[in-house]
């Protein structure tokens, strides 16, 4: 029981990280160090920070982020990730899901005897 | 100090890109820049680089094995599978120099090296244990024959059976010598097997 619940968690963890990340941008442009550390704050939304990269990277490719490099006060050029009008899009059209689906699932799983 | 930091990271990168085997090449080198420019950050924020505080950095980095994983995810691509160059190199070096004298072992050696699945002192394990690989005991053995020139010992006129062998009679000797050709039959094996193993796969963790 316990390892389809790991696999669980972590099907659920993957299938909404991108909304995550999506979300933290729909303020502001932030580079990729400081979106990392933003998701690790919230404890159980990431084990390792690397695989946020690849996940970026997709995001990217889908057109849901675009990137610009800006010069750092400290040191070498860093890339700015930002959404684009498909990923605010997105993110809205996960809002609205999630909500709903999170409901359900309280509606359920929350019952106070 | 900082020698021995420096070193930690890169060879966290070198893993890493080696993990990153089968991504096409632009997305591959895209991951390693970005998590290089990820350490320098972070390093750059770090108040002593010492070594524990890298190594801290490192590991909520995670394990290079998940970051490709995750990469091949992200990308749909399958776990990555052992690649021809491993493979050719796992089999050219015991046997390619009996197949094909000293090139086959050569061409082992080369796909070893080329390979980016194994550490330079593995490859160096893989190159020094046992140079020839299978092709040195098979040929001793069948020089040990030839130079002996020993045989049964025939007078057909007496009678069609052999009336003796001028063969060496087997005594001490011959077992030392049988003993060395056992290693060197045994070294490329077991150098085979430790390659094998030390290989960096893709994990399956994905599946």
């Amino acid at each position: 029981m316990v390892a389809t619940q790991d696999a669980l968690l972590a099907q659920m963890r993957r299938g909404t990280l991108q909304y995550c990340v999506l979300s933290l941008l729909a303020d502001e442009e932030r580079y990729g160090f400081d979106l990392v550390r933003g998701l690790a704050v919230s404890d159980g939304m990431v084990t390792s920070e690397g695989t946020i990269y690849p996940l970026l990277s997709r995001l990217r490719r889908d057109g849901l982020v675009e990137s610009t490099w800006q010069e750092s006060p400290t040191g070498p050029p860093r890339r700015y990730y930002r959404l684009t009008d498909a990923g605010r899009a997105a993110l809205e059209g996960f809002r609205l899901e999630w909500r709903r689906f999170r409901d359900a699932v309280d509606h359920f799983v929350e019952r106070t005897t | 100090m900082a020698a021995k930091v420096d070193k930690l990271v890169s060879d966290y990168l070198k893993r890493l890109n080696g993990e990153l085997r089968g991504l096409p090449r632009a997305r591959r080198r895209e991951l390693v820049d970005e998590i290089s420019e990820h350490i320098a950050e972070a390093r750059a924020g770090l108040e002593s680089e010492n070594e524990a505080a890298i190594r801290t950095l490192l590991d909520r980095l995670g394990d290079p094995e998940e970051i490709a994983a995750e990469a091949r995810e992200r990308f749909g691509l399958a776990p990555r599978k052992v690649g021809w160059k491993e493979v050719g190199a796992l089999i050219m070096l015991p046997i390619g120099g009996v197949i094909l004298p000293v090139l086959g072992w050569f061409i082992g050696i080369v796909l070893l090296w080329v390979s980016d699945a194994w550490s330079t002192r593995d490859k160096l394990v893989g190159t020094l244990l046992f140079p020839g690989g299978l092709l040195l005991p098979l040929a001793l053995g069948v020089m040990a024959e030839e130079s002996s020139g020993c045989g049964t010992i025939v007078n057909p006129q007496l009678s069609p059976q052999p009336i003796g062998s001028n063969c060496p009679p087997a005594d001490g000797t011959g077992a030392w010598e049988v003993a060395l050709v056992v290693m060197l039959v045994l070294v490329p094996l077991v150098t085979t097997v430790y390659l094998a193993r030390r290989m960096r796969r893709a994990s399956s963790a994905t599946a």
